[in-house]
């Protein structure tokens, strides 16, 4: 079963992937950063299971860490560059 | 039993992460399209850790997967506002509707 | 700032670092599966960590209690799930009926920093609102459908995160 989840979130990804990518101006193609911190979590933990290799489960744990530090690094200069120089 | 509970789980979740594609590729711009991503994969992303952690071996197992979802949750958040942000700032207007733009 | 020691929710009987020193040592538990053949290291691990937490954010600048903080959490589970169902609603259907506007809405009752970025991050995964930009105290938000409450909504957060950070509502 999780195998199959895995499997068809991959499609999911690839799909979104294409889409975002074509998307017209450049904040579309911005949104494949989304697409990793969550759907490329996603496939990792489903394929730990899957797989039974449970070390997956550190690379995802490690993933959403790092996708959370540099969202919330790239966030802070939007939060805290308010009315300056942002426009 | 709880075999089946997380199985379902991870059906609905898979479900999110569709309808989060879905409204991707229908929604009619950068603003619409972060709403499709930020809520929906992240839905769904809660349904397949809640699934997985069902089925974990030890109670420690289920809390580490369980643990990814605020990172997760705060990662998406964090990087959905600085992409309207930039949006906004690179002068993308939102779409509003085919009748009344 | 540092006044908020008092408020009876500082541990009381211990010192302030067990709370934290506890706090990272279920967090090795769950990081290492519930292995104990690397307590060593954990311990290790554990007392850096509490050390660094307390220099880095010292006790009492944080008077955030449990009670606020557990209704927050149901508050925002509860409405991440309904952000998620209505946004999967909206996408799925046959003809897809938006309704996008820009709004702005007042943020001068939360204090600023923490509390108004906590605010902003939140409402991008509730239902039909997404942060655009924070200006001071004034948010432009992003909703995708204008005829539904999204400002009563924004409110109702806005009085759990008010009182999260001990302010009036």
């Amino acid at each position: 079963m999780s195998l199959a989840v895995a499997l068809f979130l991959l499609l999911n990804l690839v799909a979104a992937l294409v889409a975002a990518a074509r998307g017209p101006t450049p904040a579309d193609r911005m949104l494949t950063a989304l697409l990793f911190g969550s759907t490329g979590v996603g496939v990792l933990v489903l394929l730990a299971h899957a797989m039974a290799l449970p070390s997956l489960v550190d690379v995802a744990l490690t993933l959403a860490l790092l996708a959370a530090i540099a969202g919330i690094a790239f966030a802070r200069r939007a939060w805290h560059s308010a009315g300056q120089a942002d426009d | 039993m709880i075999e089946l509970a997380g199985n379902l789980l991870l059906l609905i979740g898979a479900f999110f992460y569709f309808a989060g594609t879905v409204g991707l590729v229908r929604f009619p711009d950068v603003y619409t399209r972060l709403h499709a991503l930020a809520k929906a994969d992240n839905l769904g992303l809660g349904c397949v850790l809640a699934g997985l952690a069902l089925q974990a071996d030890s109670l420690a197992a289920a809390l580490k997967l369980l643990l990814i979802w605020p990172l997760a949750l705060a990662a998406s958040a964090a990087v959905s506002y600085a992409i309207a942000n930039r949006a906004q700032a690179l002068g993308v207007r939102p779409w509003q509707g085919e009748e009344r733009s | 700032m540092e006044q908020t020691r008092g408020a009876g929710q500082d541990g009381g009987w211990f010192p302030y670092w067990t709370r934290r020193f506890v706090v990272f040592a279920v967090l090795w538990w769950v990081l290492a599966e519930g292995r104990f053949d690397a307590w060593w290291l954990g311990l290790v691990g554990v007392a850096l960590a509490t050390w660094g937490s307390m220099r880095l954010l010292p006790a009492g600048r944080h008077g955030v209690s449990l009670a606020p903080t557990l209704r927050f959490l149901a508050f925002f589970v509860w409405n991440s799930l309904r952000g998620g169902v209505q946004v999967a609603a909206m996408a799925l259907r046959p003809r897809p009926d938006l309704a996008p506007a820009l709004i702005e809405i007042d943020l001068s009752h939360l204090p600023p920093g923490t509390a108004r970025v906590l605010m902003l991050n939140t409402l991008g995964l509730m239902p039909g609102t997404l942060g655009v930009r924070l200006e001071e105290s004034r948010l432009r938000l992003h909703v995708l459908d204008a005829r539904l409450p999204v400002v009563a909504e924004a409110r109702e957060l806005e009085a759990h995160i008010a009182r999260l950070f001990g302010g009036r509502p």
